[in-house]
């Protein structure tokens, strides 16, 4: 063919013009735009919510979650309990990404890797109560705990806590439906399809591209445009946008939640009751309103999973906007002439600068004169870790639906950490956690838990403000992509496995 | 020479003082690159976690042991890895600087094509329609915030027209017709206060030159117009309008953020930003380090480009 040189100026000049979604890619590839490029996709460290999708993708642990929330086998063909401190996991025949078999003695390695001395693992303070790993054979792995542990299974299903081959720690090989192929920071990952993932004819789709666009407009803009299928984050002022634009789907939970944190170690947040009257002194729908743009739903008691079985109904909305109640309680604590605090938030994020500005306004009518100090993450994270504040407002998830995935961010006897107030004595709540994580009738763990919200309520180590709805978009033809329900949402990334184009 | 040689050694001098400064600010405002690595996604690691991290990363050395240890590595060309990943510095560097710099060279382009003929065509027209409305446009670009201007073209070329990607960056070897299209973009925000300030500036130059006694000789002597314009008017109008494009250049090295960010276009801007909210010491010097010796350069080389343009400097 010949192509004359008017002719390829003409071409190149009218490339712009046609229409993207035609050339965008074929349609067993897949776009999807991450709301941040992952600081790292290390198998073990918590890299953010954006690593936890790419790391989803690349490995898999012994558990998944499923889409209704439940725990399944995943390298696991199978997993029971032996006596109330042993598991056995049985593995299924799967391959890592260089071929080899996935061996009981990979996932032995795994776990004491996780649980070395010096080891970094987000997850090493779970496997420190792991007393011996067994290998009676190759598909076999029995778990023994120095205490009984129902929560065992979960902990496999953390994206933190994958299988990855014996001694590959350098370049970590794992056995998810995907391998990486690329790597451009700060821009791009790309994965291509493993074509001997143990699941039959999974992943459906051949290549997939995670681009960073740290910019929540110019992500929705990206995908409205078509030069992206597939979002995470969605911006809340977006979502009416989204839903109304026929080409485009989007689907959300209430799951992650936004909370009130308190430092108990000084001042008059060391007295319980000023921190309950805190507690009833916000009206929770304005945050909802204002924040969210309606999309979340008030949080008046502790965050368990609405739709799960340890969900109390009645005890739900105890902390229901109340001044009266709150200038009483405040009266009971000395505290009716009003005090002077500080408010740790940071204003690099919107949802975290509007809830406190909100959270300043309400305090402020029962006599409490909040102070905002909204340094920049980095600088929020080291003062809150540090009790460098009276009141703090944290945007968090759980660990898991079940109520002991609440325990990191509650049960303030642990560690000093900027997800869990400071210096609160909580001995009472802390031996509820340790109570219900050991306890293997489901009855007597919903009475548990039932306890620990009512504990709770008293000693008040956070107090939550709002769910708020967290929404992933897409093109409308995209199918057998699920958001997670509830505080799992942000393992969705998992279903990119059944992704495929319509 | 002698001159050459004492600017380079001041040059030096400034970089040790910037790189300190920088060094020691970095370090006393709280927060640490371990915490970052470990406290992702809202949920805080265990303290027990960040100190063996900061073992790991040499965090736990006394400040000034760390500050000689980047000095030392300055000194021999090594600024280290990356406490995020590890990632070598002179490699993120080299990688996200030639992005930056592309995208300030298009704009730069932009700026002489359309701001140095108007500029002219405006002064040699005082008063006219021309001159009123492209100073009426000059006066509007340069008033514009770079993430308003970013913005309105993404809404109304991508999301509203669909002609154009909202924005993104894919390397020139994979694909050059895409990376040529999502240049466009950021270029022209950057592109439109410059071509502005261009514009001004030409225009005042030329202007001035017109009443200068050489020109009148040359009109005198019956020197064509189109002869006057180009060998004598222009060339001396370049100088104070190179000066100033070279000056917002310099800026733009590291003023490119909130374009980099409206277009998530990978640059040594949004690099800088990362890397300071990740309080990723190695990778701020780094950056920070090659800014300045890159401003220092550009200095330089304008000094030496009035050489050319203007002889008489040269005797100074």
């Amino acid at each position: 063919m010949h192509l004359s040189r008017r002719g390829l100026l003409m071409t190149a000049a009218a490339l712009p013009l046609i229409p993207r979604p035609t050339w965008a890619q074929a349609k067993d590839s897949l776009i999807m735009g991450l709301s941040s490029y992952p600081p790292n996709i290390d198998p073990f460290l918590h890299g953010g919510t954006a690593a936890g999708t790419v790391k989803l993708c690349i490995f898999r642990g012994l558990t998944s979650f499923a889409e209704s929330g439940s725990v399944q086998p995943e390298l696991a063909e199978s997993f029971e309990p032996e006596t109330e401190t042993t598991w056995v996991f049985r593995l299924r025949d799967a391959l890592f990404h260089d071929g080899s078999p996935v061996t009981a003695e990979d996932v032995k390695w795994t776990i004491e890797t996780v649980a070395a001395e010096t080891s970094t693992a987000y997850m090493r303070s779970e496997f420190q109560t792991v007393t011996s790993v067994e290998t009676p054979d190759a598909k076999t792995v029995r778990i023994t705990t120095a205490t009984p542990t129902v929560t065992l299974p979960l902990w496999f299903a953390n994206f933190n806590m994958p299988i990855i081959k014996k001694d590959s720690l350098e370049n970590p090989i794992g056995a998810g439906p995907f391998t990486l192929k690329n790597q451009d920071r700060g821009v791009a990952i790309d994965l291509e399809a493993f074509d001997r993932f143990y699941k039959p004819g999974l992943p459906k789709l051949r290549s997939i591209r995670m681009v960073a666009y740290a910019d929540e407009n110019l992500r929705v803009a990206a995908l409205q445009t078509g030069d992206v299928d597939l979002i995470e984050y969605v911006p809340w002022q977006s979502m009416a946008a989204i839903e109304g634009d026929s080409a485009l789907r989007l689907t959300t939970t209430n799951g992650p939640f936004m909370g009130l944190g308190f430092n108990g170690a000084r001042g008059p947040f060391a007295d319980p009751k000023v921190r309950q009257a805190a507690a009833f002194a916000i009206n929770r729908q304005d945050i909802v309103d204002a924040v969210f743009f309606g999309r979340g739903a008030p949080l008046e008691s502790i965050p368990y999973e609405v739709d799960g079985p340890f969900f109390n109904e009645d005890l739900s909305t105890h902390w229901r906007y109340d001044p009266d109640k709150a200038m009483a309680l405040l009266a009971e604590a000395g505290m009716d002439g009003g005090f002077e605090c500080t408010l740790l938030s940071t204003s690099q994020y919107g949802m975290h600068k509007t809830t406190a500005e909100i959270v300043q306004q309400y305090l402020a009518q029962v006599n409490i004169a909040v102070t905002l100090n909204m340094p920049d993450w980095a600088t929020r994270q080291a003062l809150g870790g540090r009790g460098q504040y009276d009141i703090l407002i944290d945007g968090t998830t759980a660990e898991s639906p079940d109520p002991d995935g609440l325990a990191p961010i509650l049960d303030s006897t642990l560690s000093p950490s900027s997800s869990r107030s400071y210096g609160i004595p909580a001995t009472r709540l802390h031996e509820l956690f340790v109570q219900g994580r050991a306890e293997f009738d489901q009855d007597k763990r919903k009475a548990i838990y039932r306890d620990l919200e009512l504990e709770l309520h008293q000693i008040v180590t956070k107090c939550g403000l709002a769910w708020r709805s967290q929404g992933y978009a897409m093109r409308a033809n995209l199918d057998g992509f699920a958001n997670l329900p509830g505080s799992l949402t942000f393992y969705s990334g998992r279903t990119l496995e059944t992704t495929s184009f319509a | 020479m002698a001159w050459v040689a004492q600017r380079i050694a001041i040059s030096l001098v400034l970089i040790w003082i910037v790189t300190t400064i920088v060094f020691m600010a970095i370090h006393l405002v709280p927060g640490d690159p371990a915490e970052a690595l470990l406290t992702q996604g809202g949920m805080a690691a265990d303290p027990a976690l960040i100190h063996q991290l900061r073992v790991d990363l040499g965090l736990d050395r006394p400040i000034l042991v760390q500050y000689a240890g980047q000095l030392g590595g300055m000194l021999t060309g090594d600024l280290g890895q990356s406490m995020m990943d590890g990632a070598p510095v002179t490699g993120l560097i080299a990688q996200r600087l030639g992005r930056t710099l592309e995208l300030i060279a298009a704009a730069a382009v932009l700026a002489v094509v359309f701001g140095l003929p108007s500029g002219t065509a405006a002064a040699l027209r005082q008063g006219g329609w021309f001159d009123r409305l492209a100073s009426g446009i000059a006066a509007v670009s340069m008033a514009m915030p770079v993430f308003v201007i970013g913005t309105l073209l993404i809404m109304l070329f991508a999301q509203q027209l669909r002609l154009m990607p909202a924005g993104g960056y894919v390397p020139f070897l994979q694909d050059p017709a895409q990376h040529v299209i999502l240049l466009a973009m950021p270029a022209i925000t950057i592109g439109v206060g410059l071509i502005a300030i261009v514009f001004r500036m030409t225009r005042a130059a030329v202007l001035d030159v017109m009443t200068r006694d050489y020109v009148r000789t040359a009109r005198a002597k019956g020197v064509s117009r189109r002869r006057v314009l180009t060998r004598h008017v222009i060339r001396n109008a370049l100088m104070p309008v190179v000066t100033v494009l070279a000056l917002h250049l310099g800026t733009l090295l590291g003023g490119t953020v909130l374009v980099e960010f409206v277009f998530n276009w990978p640059g040594l801007s949004g690099l800088l930003v990362d890397a300071v909210n990740a309080r990723d010491y190695p990778v701020v010097i780094g950056v920070v380090l090659t800014v300045s010796i890159l401003f220092i350069l550009l200095n330089l080389s304008v000094e030496l480009l009035y050489g050319v343009l203007d002889p008489r400097s040269r005797q100074t």
